[in-house]
């Protein structure tokens, strides 16, 4: 299966350079097993329109079979924060029904997933992390995929 | 006038009878049906495209490695149904050659 990713990664590439939504951009794809993108949020105060929010996605060889995992990074230069969101972790850990292994589709792509990241923050209403945020952040030795999380609330 | 050929070269269009309102690239690979999936070399009969219970479609060999995942549960990509393969149909035309209406009616599907 290991031309089936970059194929599909190529083809994303292609049009991911072509345009994008408002608010999303490629920072970088060197390679196709690591991509990073920026996501800027609208019309929300919690998320203040001039920060950006940065999102490392790894693919395996048998994406999009098999979901990519996507995080948000912190960093210091250029400044990105780990946007604060009931389920988002302080690590960045993203706790998404379509990023992990029961809601992912291969119909999915780089694309629709930054599209959900985004408006799942444009549509939060409250400053705050996950319950258990600092036990996780400090026990979790998990990669994302394999974490069980337990959808405490769908409304976020 | 007397025209003679003294050569000729014939080309042919195809393209997959496909549910009208399918879209024309696969979900999964993101290459048009009437190309290959990631993995064959030569479109058509050696790369094909199965069509769902609920009309989705996709290249026969995208949609065998999902639905051989364990994440698939069995699920369309695109409706998250159950994927049933449809059974192929032949043409009306072709059907009713073959019976009367009340026989047709009556023949249930093969499966």
């Amino acid at each position: 299966m290991a031309g089936m990713s970059s194929k599909r990664l190529q083809k994303e590439l292609v049009k991911i350079q072509g345009t994008l939504p408002p608010g999303i951009a490629l920072v970088s794809a060197e390679n196709l097993r690591e991509w990073q993108m920026d996501l800027s949020i609208p019309d929300n105060p919690i998320y203040p329109p001039t920060e950006k929010y940065r999102l490392r996605f790894l693919f395996s060889p048998s994406y999009p079979i098999e979901a990519p995992e996507v995080v948000f990074l912190a960093s210091s230069n250029p400044e990105r924060k780990i946007p604060i969101h009931p389920h988002i972790y302080t690590n960045g850990i993203i706790c998404l029904d379509l990023l992990d292994t029961q809601g992912w589709s291969p119909v999915h792509n780089v694309e629709s997933i930054s599209i959900s990241i985004q408006s799942m923050l444009a549509g939060n209403t409250k400053a705050e992390r996950p319950p258990g945020d600092a036990e996780f952040v400090r026990s979790n030795r998990q990669r994302p995929r394999d974490i069980n999380f337990l959808y405490h609330d769908p409304s976020v | 006038m007397k025209v003679t050929f003294t050569a000729y070269h014939a080309v042919a269009e195809w393209k997959w009878d496909l549910p009208e309102d399918s879209d024309d690239t696969c979900g999964i690979c993101r290459v048009q049906f009437e190309g290959t999936c990631a993995k064959c070399k030569y479109p058509g009969d050696d790369c094909p495209i199965v069509i769902g219970d609920c009309t989705h479609c996709f290249h026969m060999h995208c949609i065998g490695d999902w639905l051989l995942s364990e994440q698939s549960q069995g699920k369309c990509p695109m409706c998250r149904q159950p994927f049933k393969e449809r059974v192929a149909q032949a043409p009306v035309e072709a059907r009713a050659a073959r019976h009367t209406p009340e026989e047709a009616a009556q023949t249930p599907a093969r499966t």
